[in-house]
C-alpha cells in the first residue's frame, strides 16, 4: 500500500518557506498489512479492573488532535491491524506497569497500531510499549495513540523503539488533560531509518500537568522529524518538554516544538529544552522552537543548545585514561541515561542501553 | 477598583502633523507597466535601470503574496500612488527647502541633530530626497554620501555593480515591487581605512495620504573602514493605507565595521514591508540596532550574510506593539564561512490588543566550521488582550559549532516586584523600573538623541498594578 502524507507534522504557525520547516511530506510504499495476531501483553495477567482489549476499539474517545495531524491519523485508522483499547474506571490504580511489545517479522511486515486510552477520574496507570523488528526484516510501524486523562488521573506512557534502518516508523500521539490530571510521556526514539513523530497535548483542565521526555539517536543516513505541541487552555496548567539527542554521519533531524498559551490560561507555565550533540560534518540539525502567547499571566521558556561535547569534560575523561573515542562514547551513553532511567522496567532499560552501545560500536569516530 | 498601570500609546503629536500635499508630480494610483515607465522617464533613468524596473514589475506580477505572517488585508496596490515628487529639487541648505517641508523636519529635530551630532544628513519627503548635506571634513576623507538619484548619475558603475544584487527582485513580492518603483534613498561609500567618527543619518518622511515610499539605501564600507549610519522614518496618520517598501543593501568590506541604527515610527495606517540585508567580508563587523514602534503591519527582518572568515554580526532590537498593530519583526543570519559569529538580542512589548512576533532564522552552512551563534528573545505582555509569539528556526549543517537559543515570554514576575519592594520601593516605582529597564539595552546602544526619543516613544504612566 502507499503512504502519502502531504501535510504531516505541521508547524502551528507558518514561517518562511525556504526554511522547509512548515510541514513534513512523506511518501512511501509499505508492505500490506494483515491482522497482528501475536499477543503483545508481556504481563502474566492484569487485574480485572483494567479493561484492556486488543484490536477491539470502542471508537468513543471523542475528538482529540494529534501532533502529526489528520492525514497521519486517517492513514492509521483506515489500515489499523493492531493496538489496544484501554479503559480505567474511576479510581482504578495500577501500580505495576503494563508492558506491551510489538515485533515486526516476516508474517507482520507492517504494524499499524491504533490505541485508545481512557482514564476516568482518579485512575492511574503506567503503560510501557516497546517495538523492535526481527533481524533482516524490513517494514513499517505506524502508531496512533489517543489519551484521555480524566480529573486527577495519572498516566505514564513509555514508548521505546529500536528498529533497524530498514524500518519506517511513525508515532502519532494526542492527549487531552482534564482538571488536575498528569500525563507523562517518555519516548525512546532510538532506531528506524525514517522516523516521524508528533505529540499534541491539550491541557484543557486547570492544574493539569504534562511532561514529555524524548531521546533520539541519528547515525548513518537516518532521517528524524518531530512535531511536539503543548496547548495550554487550563489555568495553572504546566508543561515541560525535554529533547536530547545526538547526530552522526549524514543523519538529519528536524524538531518543531511549540508551547501555545491560549487566552485564559492564567498562571500557566511551559518550558522546553533541547540539547543536540553533533558528531559529524555531514549532519543536518534543524530546530524550530515556538512560543505562542495570547495570555499575559503566563511563563514560557525555551532553551536550545547544539554543538560538540564540552572540551573540558572530554579532557577530564581523557585525563582519566580513556582514549578520545571511548571517552565520547561514555559521555554519549550518559547523555541518554537520565531518560532511559525514567522507564519503569529494568529489563527494557538494560535493553535500550545495550542497544545504544551496539549502535555506537559501529561508529569508528565521533 | 484598583488602578491599573497604564502604558500609554506613543505620543505622536510631532509625527502626526500633516502638511498640505503640494506635489509637482504624482503618478496615477496602482501599478502598471505604463506607470513604471513614467517613473523611469520622470527620473531620467539610464536604459539599464529602465529595463531593470520593468523586469522587476514582471516578477512582482508573478510572485504570490506571503502565506505566513500578519494579514495584509487592507493593502490594495490599485489604491496606492507609487510616486509623489514634492514641489522642490534636492537642496544643499535648509534655507532652500520649502517652508512647510522645512518646518516638518524642524519639528522632527533633524536640522538641530545635524548641527550637534551628525556628520551628514539626507532628508527624504515622499518620493524624493529634498535635502542632502555632508560635512566638508568628512567629504575630504573621500566619503561619498549622496541621494540615490545623484549616485546613479555620478557613480553609475558602482551603483550598477551593487544595486539589488544583495536583495534581488525575486526575493519576495515586495522586493520586486521595490525594484519596479524605487525612488529616493541614500548612497554611501566609505573608502578603505577611513573611520567616520560621527554618524550619518537619513530621515524618511511620508506625507501624502495613500502613497507608497520606496527609498533605496546602498552603503559600501570598504576594507578597514568604519561607519555609523542612522535611519529614521515617520508619517502622519491617515484613514487610508500607506505603504513603505524600502530596501537597504549594505556591503561591509574586509575588517570594516558598520553600525546601522533605525527607529521606525510609522503611523498606524502604514504597511511597513521593508527589506534590509548586509553582506560581511572577512573580519568585518555588522551591527544592527533596531526600534520598531509604528505601523499597522510590519514585516521587518534585517539579514546578514557572514561571507568572510571570522565575520561578525550583532543585532539588538525592540518592538512595541499597541492597539491595532501587528508587528512581525526579527532577524536572519547566514553563516557562510568558518569562524563567523552572531549574537541576536530581541525584546518586545505588547499592550492593548497589539500583536508582536519575533521571527528569526539562523543558518550555519557546511563550511562554516567553528561558528558561534546565540539568540535571546524576551517578550513582555502588559495585558491579556495582546499577543506575543516567537518563531525562531535554526538550521545547522556542520558539527563544529556552538549554537544557543533562549526565549522567555510572560508578564513582570511577582518575585521581581517583591524583591524591589523589599528594597524600599513602592509597588508603582518597582513596576515602572522593570518596564523602563526592559527597554534599556537598546536605548544604551542608540545615540543620545535617539535614546531620548525612544524614551519619549515609550511613555510609561505607572498608576497601580500591571495586568
Amino acid at each position: 500500500m502507499n503512504l502519502e502524507l502531504k501535510q504531516a507534522n505541521q508547524l502551528p504557525v507558518r514561517t518562511w518557506s525556504w526554511l522547509k520547516v512548515n510541514e513534513l511530506k512523506l511518501q512511501q510504499d509499505i508492505p500490506d498489512s494483515s491482522p497482528y495476531d501475536n499477543n503483545p501483553l508481556k504481563n502474566k495477567a492484569l487485574p480485572k479492573e483494567i479493561q484492556l482489549q486488543y484490536r477491539r476499539w470502542q471508537d468513543n474517545i471523542g475528538k482529540i488532535s494529534t501532533g502529526m495531524g489528520k492525514e497521519a491519523e486517517e492513514f492509521i485508522k483506515n489500515h489499523k491491524n493492531a493496538g489496544i483499547s484501554l479503559h480505567l474506571t474511576q479510581g482504578t490504580k495500577q501500580i505495576e506497569p503494563v508492558l506491551l511489545q510489538y515485533c515486526i517479522d516476516e508474517a507482520n511486515p507492517s504494524i499499524l497500531e491504533y490505541n485508545e486510552i481512557i482514564l476516568e477520574e482518579d485512575a492511574e496507570i503506567t503503560l510501557v510499549i516497546d517495538y523492535k523488528n526481527k533481524t533482516a526484516c524490513s517494514g513499517f510501524h505506524g502508531s496512533l495513540t489517543y489519551i484521555k486523562a480524566g480529573k486527577n488521573a495519572v498516566i505514564h506512557l513509555v514508548q521505546a523503539q529500536v528498529f533497524d534502518d530498514s524500518i519506517t516508523h511513525m508515532n502519532n500521539i494526542g492527549a487531552v488533560l482534564e482538571d488536575g490530571s498528569t500525563v507523562q510521556i517518555t519516548l525512546g526514539e532510538l532506531g528506524a531509518g525514517t522516523l516521524a513523530g508528533g505529540v499534541m497535548a491539550d491541557l484543557d483542565g486547570n492544574n493539569s500537568n504534562f511532561s514529555l521526555n524524548t531521546i533520539y539517536l541519528g547515525d548513518k543516513s537516518r532521517s528524524i522529524d518531530f512535531n511536539y505541541v503543548m496547548n495550554h487552555y487550563g489555568k495553572h496548567s504546566v508543561s515541560e518538554m525535554n529533547i536530547n539527542g545526538a547526530l552522526m554521519d549524514t543523519s538529519k533531524k528536524l524538531f518543531r516544538g511549540t508551547i501555545d498559551f491560549k487566552k485564559g490560561a492564567k498562571g500557566a507555565k511551559g518550558q522546553q529544552s533541547e540539547n543536540n550533540l553533533l558528531f559529524s560534518p555531514g549532519i543536518k540539525n534543524v530546530s524550530a522552537p515556538l512560543i505562542l502567547c495570547g495570555e499575559d499571566d503566563v511563563e514560557g521558556k525555551h532553551a536550545a543548545n547544539s554543538g560538540r561535547i564540552d572540551e573540558d569534560v572530554l579532557f577530564y575523561m581523557m585525563s582519566r585514561g580513556l582514549d578520545e573515542l571511548t571517552a565520547k562514547r561514555v559521555i554519549l551513553e550518559a547523555w541518554f541515561e537520565p531518560v532511559i532511567q525514567k522507564i519503569p522496567d529494568e529489563i527494557l532499560q538494560g535493553q535500550l542501553l545495550e542497544y545504544v552501545k551496539e549502535r555506537l560500536d559501529h561508529v569508528k569516530s565521533l | 477598583m484598583k488602578n491599573k498601570t497604564y502604558v500609554s500609546d506613543i505620543d505622536r503629536s510631532i509625527y502626526d502633523v500633516k502638511d498640505k500635499v503640494n506635489a509637482s508630480y504624482k503618478s496615477a494610483k496602482g501599478l502598471t507597466a505604463g506607470i513604471v515607465n513614467e517613473i523611469s522617464l520622470e527620473k531620467n533613468d539610464p536604459s539599464w535601470m529602465r529595463e531593470f524596473r520593468q523586469r522587476a514589475l514582471k516578477i512582482y506580477q508573478d510572485i504570490k503574496p506571503p502565506i505566513w505572517g500578519p494579514s495584509l488585508e487592507g493593502l490594495h496596490m490599485e489604491d496606492i500612488v507609487t510616486y509623489v515628487r514634492p514641489n522642490t529639487n534636492m537642496n544643499l541648505t535648509w534655507e532652500q527647502v520649502p517652508t512647510d517641508i522645512k518646518n516638518t523636519f524642524e519639528r522632527l529635530g533633524i536640522p538641530q541633530a545635524e548641527r550637534t551630532s551628525l556628520a551628514g544628513v539626507g532628508a527624504q519627503y515622499d518620493s524624493e530626497v529634498v535635502y542632502h548635506n555632508v560635512r566638508e571634513e568628512v567629504k575630504s576623507l573621500g566619503v561619498i554620501y549622496t541621494d540615490m538619484e545623484s549616485a546613479l548619475v555620478e557613480y553609475e558603475e558602482m551603483v550598477k555593480e551593487h544595486f539589488m544584487k544583495l536583495v534581488t527582485p525575486s526575493d519576495h513580492k515586495f522586493a520586486a515591487l521595490h525594484g519596479a518603483v524605487w525612488s529616493g534613498g541614500s548612497f554611501v561609500y566609505v573608502p578603505p581605512g577611513v573611520k567616520v567618527e560621527i554618524p550619518l543619518q537619513s530621515y524618511f518622511r511620508l506625507n501624502a495620504p495613500g502613497a507608497g515610499q520606496f527609498e533605496h539605501t546602498l552603503i559600501i564600507v570598504d576594507k578597514g573602514a568604519d561607519l555609523h549610519f542612522i535611519e529614521g522614518c515617520s508619517a502622519p496618520k491617515y484613514n487610508v493605507a500607506n505603504l513603505h517598501a524600502g530596501c537597504v543593501e549594505l556591503f561591509v568590506g574586509e575588517g570594516a565595521r558598520l553600525r546601522y541604527s533605525t527607529i521606525e515610527n510609522w503611523s498606524k495606517n502604514m504597511f511597513n514591508l521593508n527589506t534590509k540585508r548586509a553582506v560581511v567580508e572577512k573580519n568585518g563587523v555588522m551591527e544592527w540596532v533596531s526600534g520598531s514602534f509604528g505601523s499597522r503591519v510590519s514585516y521587518l527582518y534585517p539579514m546578514s550574510i557572514l561571507k568572510g572568515e571570522n565575520a561578525r554580526m550583532e543585532y539588538t532590537g525592540i518592538t512595541f506593539a499597541g492597539n491595532g498593530q501587528n508587528l512581525d519583526t526579527g532577524v536572519k543570519v547566514v553563516h557562510a564561512a568558518p569562524g563567523t559569529s552572531s549574537h541576536m538580542s530581541s525584546k518586545s512589548i505588547s499592550k492593548d490588543g497589539g500583536s508582536s512576533t519575533f521571527r528569526s532564522a539562523v543558518k550555519i552552512a557546511a563550511n562554516a566550521e567553528n561558528s558561534k551563534s546565540s539568540v535571546s528573545c524576551e517578550s513582555l505582555m502588559l495585558d491579556d488582550s495582546s499577543r506575543s509569539d516567537t518563531i525562531p528556526v535554526m538550521d545547522i549543517r556542520n558539527d563544529k559549532v556552538d549554537i544557543g537559543h533562549e526565549a522567555k515570554i510572560g508578564r513582570i514576575s511577582d518575585e521581581t516586584i517583591f524583591y524591589l519592594m523589599s528594597r524600599g520601593m513602592s509597588e508603582v516605582e518597582a513596576k515602572a523600573m522593570v518596564v523602563s529597564g526592559f527597554a534599556e539595552p537598546i536605548a544604551k546602544e542608540l545615540p543620545l538623541e535617539y535614546a531620548v526619543e525612544m524614551n519619549h516613544l515609550i511613555q510609561l504612566e505607572m498608576e497601580g498594578s500591571i495586568g
